[in-house]
């Protein structure tokens, strides 16, 4: 059975079964049940563009992610240390880090790698015509004209531009402002 | 009056004695004779049979039902014949049909594996199995399910087609079943994959501490159900996924 939630996204049929809501006690259930939780929470992520998840919004009413953490038509939701768990297997398996560092109640969520977001950066960057143009961090999270970048949180964007430092397409800048960063035609 | 009992009664004997030898190896060879056309008749027709149906055998379900049907009937395997592979299976390419079927249903069986702990109804087998196969792979039906799962029996892999209940289950893992996880799935099919204690202390005249056992081990021990925590009327239920329909 698949439901159709109102934001058009498509609610695989694992959620409306109960035990879905459940920490599985047995291994191997438990890491598939893992692996259908991380599987929905990108998809679900990357439906709604959202970046950070955090282990309260299992027990927060009207969060961004109710719509998957809660099934109402079953009355089942998931738990908080549940929850706990898949972020954790999340950011083992580098598909999320915690966020801020050093705690274990949030996560940015990679719904793309970070690889990806360097290159969605860079083409973004040069379809626009502003290579070699020295941009602030504001330009590019926020721009006249919606991107796949809008919005996109600070600290990913900084990991974005340092992979891309890397093959020498982007240089960090002190303005006076803060920082501003420039994005080089590809050398070679 | 005196009959002749010389020589030569002994050689109208011996000549009466040949000709009644040839005679009947001449009647014998004729029969042989015989045969091998009605053999090389039988295989021609089938020959024709099987190119001009090939497309039919293959691709509609009932057809090939009833041409499985008819060539268990004659004592005829589709599957066996003197080449390896048989040439029943050349003639139809049936053979390469049916282990291509037998793959799928392995791939499908393995991959629910770890939601249903290795046992799946039929229906949600040929259902899956026919999305593997697509559009274009044709309908397949359970009897062709059945038969390419005995061509895997020489693999060793332990498929097998279980009736648990009046419902046909294949299982892809060598465990048996014992009697009280049977009366489990049963209890779970009419129930729709949920089960708890004391269904099995109402229904099945269980004591508490056998019900208890019997669902904490098909959880822990076999992985063959699920945990629901969250049961508003007991707590705690059981779902076992063999019974549910579930996509991935």
């Amino acid at each position: 059975m698949i439901v159709v939630e109102k934001r058009g996204f498509v609610l695989p049929s694992i959620h409306s079964a109960p035990p879905f809501f459940t920490e599985q006690p047995n291994p191997t259930t438990h890491a598939t049940a893992t692996a259908q939780w991380i599987k929905l929470i990108l998809t679900y992520a990357r439906h709604r563009k959202l970046f950070t998840l955090r282990v309260e919004d299992a027990e927060t009413a009207g969060s961004d992610w109710e719509e998957i953490l809660r099934n109402e038509r079953i009355n089942r939701k998931i738990l908080a240390p549940h929850l706990s768990n898949i972020l954790e297997a999340m950011v083992q398996q580098n598909l999320a880090v915690y966020e801020p560092p050093k705690q274990a109640r949030s996560v940015l969520v990679f719904w793309r790698l970070q690889e990806e977001w360097a290159e969605v950066l860079y083409d973004w960057v040069t379809s626009t015509g502003q290579l070699n143009t020295i941009m602030t961090f504001y330009d590019i999270t926020d721009p006249p004209l919606e991107s796949l970048l809008t919005n996109i949180p600070l600290s990913l964007l900084r990991k974005a531009i340092g992979i891309l430092g890397k093959t020498n397409r982007s240089q960090i800048i002190a303005i006076a402002d803060g920082e501003g960063v420039r994005f080089l035609s590809r050398s070679k | 009056m005196r009959r002749g009992v010389g020589l030569a009664a002994f050689d109208r004997q011996e000549q009466s004695k040949r000709s009644f030898a040839e005679l009947s190896s001449e009647l014998s060879k004729t029969q042989v004779d015989n045969l091998h056309s009605q053999l090389d008749q039988f295989r021609t027709a089938l020959a024709h049979f099987a190119s001009t149906h090939r497309e039919s055998i293959k691709n509609d379900p009932t057809f090939r039902h009833a041409f499985q049907q008819m060539c268990a009937s004659i004592g005829v395997d589709p599957l066996a014949g003197p080449r390896k592979g048989g040439w029943w299976a050349e003639l139809l390419g049936l053979g390469d049909w049916q282990y291509e079927l037998g793959v799928q249903i392995v791939d499908v069986c393995v991959s629910t594996r770890e939601q249903n702990g290795g046992l799946i109804g039929m229906t949600e087998l040929v259902r899956l199995v026919s999305k593997l196969r697509g559009v274009t792979g044709g309908e397949i039906t359970e009897e062709d399910v059945i038969s390419s799962i005995k061509t895997l029996q020489p693999l060793g892999a332990g498929y097998q087609v279980v009736e648990i209940d009046g419902r046909k289950m294949i299982r892809s893992v060598v465990k048996a079943l014992d009697d009280d996880q049977t009366v489990i799935l049963a209890i779970a099919q009419e129930a729709g994959g949920r089960v708890v204690e004391d269904q099995l202390i109402r229904r099945k005249g269980w004591t508490r501490d056998r019900a208890r056992a019997a669902l904490e081990n098909m959880l822990l021990r076999d992985g063959l159900c699920w945990l629901d925590a969250q049961d508003e009327r007991t707590g705690r239920s059981y779902w076992i996924f063999s019974a549910l329909q579930w996509d991935m």
